[in-house]
């Protein structure tokens, strides 16, 4: 995918006409990406969506008041209008003092941000691939699954997905740049069969490079956790340790990174307000939001705003360190920016949000951690966490799935069974934490354990 | 302001006027639409019967898009507005989002090929067309130069906006929104922080198919989110909400849907959350009050009914004819209800909506269906392909899904119920794998039902289990429908806008999660 001038061009354009029209101060975001999606079924391709797709958003502010829109059209008379449309509407606005187009104030990032290659998170291959071949990865995905074992009775979603953009970002304030992004990976779920019994299993393998992803594997791994759920049963109502999976961890983490946002803390939607400098989780947790890490999914130069990239780490020995702050969050605390203004395209003027955020591993293997519990529960499957996490209160109840753990062994599979409890006090539970710091897109968690878990059975 | 007044020219009885003789005739004469309308060349206040690109472009795409070989295809061009207005932290915010492009399919042997773009030039519109027709052919037909007949497609179904939104100024908008904020915060002295979300949404979506029909409509969509936050003086942190949606006008939000009601319920929710007790857990009697709740039967059971996913072996497939829930229970999923978000005159590939009856009386009747899939399941399409925009293909998705009313009324199911639960809002959405029917919904305001009364509100509360056990342990059902204009969207990795509806009902069969005490063996609880 090649840069173009012309989209540079034009995010000064609009950024001179917003202060043409009046403007204290504007930037403008423009997007350029392509796409393929594709689904198979039945050992070949269901459906193919190969698409590019450019836009701008431009947010001006004026008199302490801020105002956004986005457009698809690229025209110089649509960003004209559009800046027309929003001086008229910025006046009626709540003024607030802490809105800010970034200055330099926290820093910037010399020269050409495309060249910072250890700071990009781009395979220009995925754009160079014919989508034929990448309609022979997916088939291969599908196939690999299906010919596991002949338990495996069907395939539900198989398909492959990616996405090459080049953002370009100007403000009024002298910041400008470019660099591009993206992702590949292949997604599988397979049905297993015994009898009337059907058990599911998924595998999202998604990616920096190209030459990495490995169909075969992910096809095979769908499959295998189908079979392996194969005769799941569910149990009686019980306290027990809990073992928790990387792939589930991760999810986890997600929820708690969201209440460490600077925005909900101070807006009083966050319990974490307040606490900095004080015990909010097991003395071994430390989480950490690292935008630079070389390799990471979620890896750029600068962020939504134009604000460096940085390291943050949040919880340190359990111990609150700092939220993640943009350039209004910051102004507002009286502090810096942690470079997390996260802005997925061009239809968004953004907001806070963790780039690779990783649980510092242990140095348990997670063997030793299953083979210390006598009675207890090895969580693989949650379900529905947007629904069954109150992510106000911390408060959490979800179906899930898993391993009985009888006597440090894992054996039979459970379903039909929740767990519930409060992630505040889940992260004081914390006993053990794996060595295998596993990553799945832009989250790092190795597999780690609580002390006790209310489980609900039957 | 003065150019405004200029710009608007149809009055609100020439709309109504217009409105009432089907949906093409809707007009775009607002400021809201406005620089699309610059933007492609058509005069503001242009005819509400003006396609978004002229009928012989339309023809010519299809011509080309079908002149390799395809078995089927459609051009779908649509130009889209989203007005939203944020308050936060006592803060109004506005955002505009403008979007316009022409999506092509075309489909051969049940596989399909897609592509789009955001231009409206007829030149760029034919190359993606035929880009598609070659991807289509796969390498093996040649080409054949194809004449289609044309010809314009009207629905009776009628769903106007009223008032269209550039009929109400934005300041007054703003102002009705500060309103609702201090409304709130106003309401207890716990309150500690209130959102609200406003949003009008006017698409207007142009489809010529290789069928001949050329099909021209608005859909328009209002919606209204509010949240409250409250804090007691112990730190206890609690959010409550609610929201409407409707395929409507702001003039649809009087009522029991008055903007009002649904701030007053945010912060009651908010409250009743500060005395409630954590949740039981485990396996017994669920009264599920009327109205959003339904949405547990659109995730629990709706999901797998979708042809695709019944044709790939969800649990509904293979179903027709059986019985699938208790005796009494019949589930629609109805397109062509007024005001309801999942309401449209033609799905996204042309066809007709409809009301499908899904279960009938507890027997399996009909899924839902698109052109591709009711193909490969050898029945017939219901009306129920669509898309999130002109970026994606169409897929069989949920309307407006309900269970239709009973007969019992719904005091006489709580007196009945020994000890269970009274769900009367869901909360935060839901998930089902459609492999193994298991779903989860979250829950918003809940109560514990003891000895045939509503007593302690509970929090924490999730319910799951399996789609097919929750309908067949269905052992009441009232007769108290409501089929609800909610704001909520439904995620097939495209989101779509979908109505729910129930009446009372009472289920045995649905696994309660919960940080509070397990309860077992209680009477009416399913095994």
């Amino acid at each position: 995918m090649k840069q173009k001038k012309e989209y540079m061009d034009l995010t000064k354009y609009a950024v001179d006409q917003a202060m043409k029209a009046g403007a204290d101060a504007a930037d403008a975001f423009v997007t350029d990406s392509q796409n393929v999606e594709i689904f198979t079924s039945n050992r070949a391709v269901e459906s193919v969506n190969s698409s590019s797709d450019a836009g701008v958003g431009i947010r001006i502010l004026k008199d302490q008041k801020m105002i956004f829109a986005s457009n698809n059209d690229l025209s110089k008379d649509a960003i004209k209008e559009m800046v027309v449309d929003l001086m008229k509407k910025v006046p009626f606005h709540t003024p607030d003092e802490f809105n800010v187009i970034y200055g330099k104030e926290f820093g910037v990032l010399e020269g050409d941000w495309s060249s910072y290659k250890d700071l990009l998170s781009y395979d220009p291959k995925i754009t160079e691939v014919p989508v034929e071949e990448k309609i022979t990865k997916a088939v291969t995905l599908e196939t690999s699954g299906l010919d596991h074992s002949p338990k495996i009775a069907g395939a539900m979603y198989v398909g492959y997905q990616d996405q090459a953009t080049i953002a370009y970002l100007a403000n009024s304030n002298g910041i400008s740049g470019w660099y591009p992004s993206g992702y590949c990976g292949g997604f599988a779920q397979f049905s297993a069969a015994d009898g009337d019994e059907r058990q599911s299993g998924t595998q999202i393998q998604i990616g920096v490079n190209y030459d990495d992803l490995d169909p075969v594997q992910t096809g095979k791994m769908a499959a295998e956790k189908a079979i392996q759920m194969l005769g799941a049963k569910p149990i009686k109502s019980c306290e027990v340790p809990m073992v928790v999976s990387p792939e589930i961890g991760v999810d986890l983490l997600s929820y708690i990174v969201g209440m460490l946002s600077a925005d909900p803390v101070q807006k009083g939607k966050s319990l974490f307000a307040g606490k900095i400098g004080e015990s909010v989780a097991s003395g071994n947790i430390s989480l950490i939001d690292d935008g630079k890490l070389k390799g990471g999914l979620a890896t750029q130069p600068v962020d939504g705003e134009g604000v460096p990239r940085q390291t943050t780490p949040l919880i340190a020995d359990g111990v609150l360190k700092t939220y993640l702050f943009d350039c209004y969050n910051a102004k507002k605390g009286e502090t810096e920016s942690t470079g997390n203004r996260g802005r997925g395209s061009y239809q968004s003027s953004g907001g806070i949000s963790s780039t690779n955020l990783f649980l510092k591993p242990g140095n348990v293997k997670p063997e030793e951690i299953i083979a210390g519990i006598k009675d207890g529960f090895y969580l693989t499957v949650a379900f529905g966490l947007h629904a069954g996490i109150n992510d106000v209160t911390g408060d959490f109840s979800l179906p899930v799935a898993g391993f009985k753990i009888a006597n440090g062994q894992m054996t039979y599979p459970i379903r039909g069974v929740t767990i519930g409890g409060n992630l505040f006090e889940f992260l004081k539970s914390v006993d053990k934490i794996g060595d295998n710091l596993t990553w799945i897109q832009s989250t790092g968690c190795p597999t780690f354990s609580v002390e006790s878990i209310k489980i609900g059975g039957v | 302001m003065d150019s405004k007044k200029k710009r608007r020219k149809l009055t609100r009885r020439e709309f109504l006027g217009r409105s009432a003789a089907g949906v093409t005739v809707l007009g775009f004469s607002s400021t809201l639409m406005n620089s699309l309308l610059l933007q492609t060349g058509c005069k503001t206040g242009a005819q509400a019967t003006d396609l978004i690109v002229p009928e012989d472009v339309l023809k010519k795409a299809v011509e080309l898009l079908m002149s390799k070989g395809a078995d089927f295809g459609e051009v779908f061009v649509e130009r889209s507005a989203f007005d939203t207005l944020m308050s936060d932290d006592r803060k109004i915010n506005t955002t505009t989002l403008f979007e316009k492009g022409v999506g092509v399919r075309g489909v051969k042997e049940g596989k399909t090929f897609y592509a789009y773009t955001a231009s409206f030039d007829p030149e760029e519109i034919y190359k993606t067309a035929r880009f598609v027709a070659d991807a289509a052919a796969q390498g093996q037909a040649g080409e054949e130069t194809l004449i289609f007949n044309m010809a314009r497609e009207t629905s009776d179904l009628s769903f106007p906006i009223v008032p269209h939104p550039d009929e109400v100024a934005s300041d007054k908008k703003i102002e009705m929104v500060q309103g609702l904020t201090e409304r709130a915060w106003s309401a207890d002295e716990r309150v500690n922080q209130v959102s609200q979300y406003f949003q009008e949404i006017m698409r207007q979506i142009n489809i010529a198919t290789s069928s001949g029909k050329i099909i021209n409509q608005l859909i328009g969509r209002t919606l209204f989110y509010a949240l409250a936050y409250v804090k007691d003086k112990d730190g206890n942190l609690q959010m409550g909400m609610d929201s409407r949606g409707a395929y409507a006008g702001m003039d649809f939000f009087t009522g029991e849907n008055s903007f009002e009601v649904v701030v007053d319920k945010s912060v009651e929710r908010a409250k009743i959350l500060l005395e409630a007790i954590d949740s039981p857990r485990g396996m017994f009697p669920v009264v599920l009050g009327p109205g959003g709740t339904g949405v547990l039967f659109h995730e629990s059971c709706g999901h797998g009914m979708e042809a695709d996913l019944v044709y790939k072996g969800s649990n509904y497939k293979d179903q027709i004819g059986k019985r699938t829930a208790a005796k009494g229970v019949t589930l629609i999923d109805d397109g062509t209800l007024p005001d309801l978000p999942g309401s449209f005159a033609f799905d996204d590939e042309g066809t007709p909506s409809q009301r499908t009856v899904l279960v009938n009386d507890g027997i399996q009747e009909n899924y839902m269906c698109d052109l591709i899939w009711a193909a490969k399941l050898g029945i017939k399409s219901t009306g129920s392909g669509r898309r999130q925009s002109f970026r994606y293909p169409p897929i069989p998705r949920m309307r407006n899904t309900f269970i239709d009313g009973g007969d019992v009324p719904p005091e006489d199911i709580i007196a009945n119920t020994k000890k269970g639960i009274y769900v009367a809002q869901t909360g935060g959405g839901g998930q089902v794998d459609v492999i193994t029917g298991n779903f989860m919904m979250g829950v918003g305001e809940a109560y514990l039902i003891e000895d045939g009364k509503i007593t302690s509100p509970i929090k924490g509360a999730t319910l799951s289990g399996m789609g097919i056990n929750a309908m067949k342990t269905i052992d009441r059902v009232g007769n108290d429908l409501i089929v609800f204009p909610g704001a909520g969207m439904c995620g097939k990795g495209q989101s779509v806008p979908t109505g729910f509806g129930m009446p009372t009902i009472r289920v045995r069969g649905i696994m309660v999660g919960g940080p509070g005490e397990a309860w077992d063996n209680v009477e009416g609880g399913a095994k």
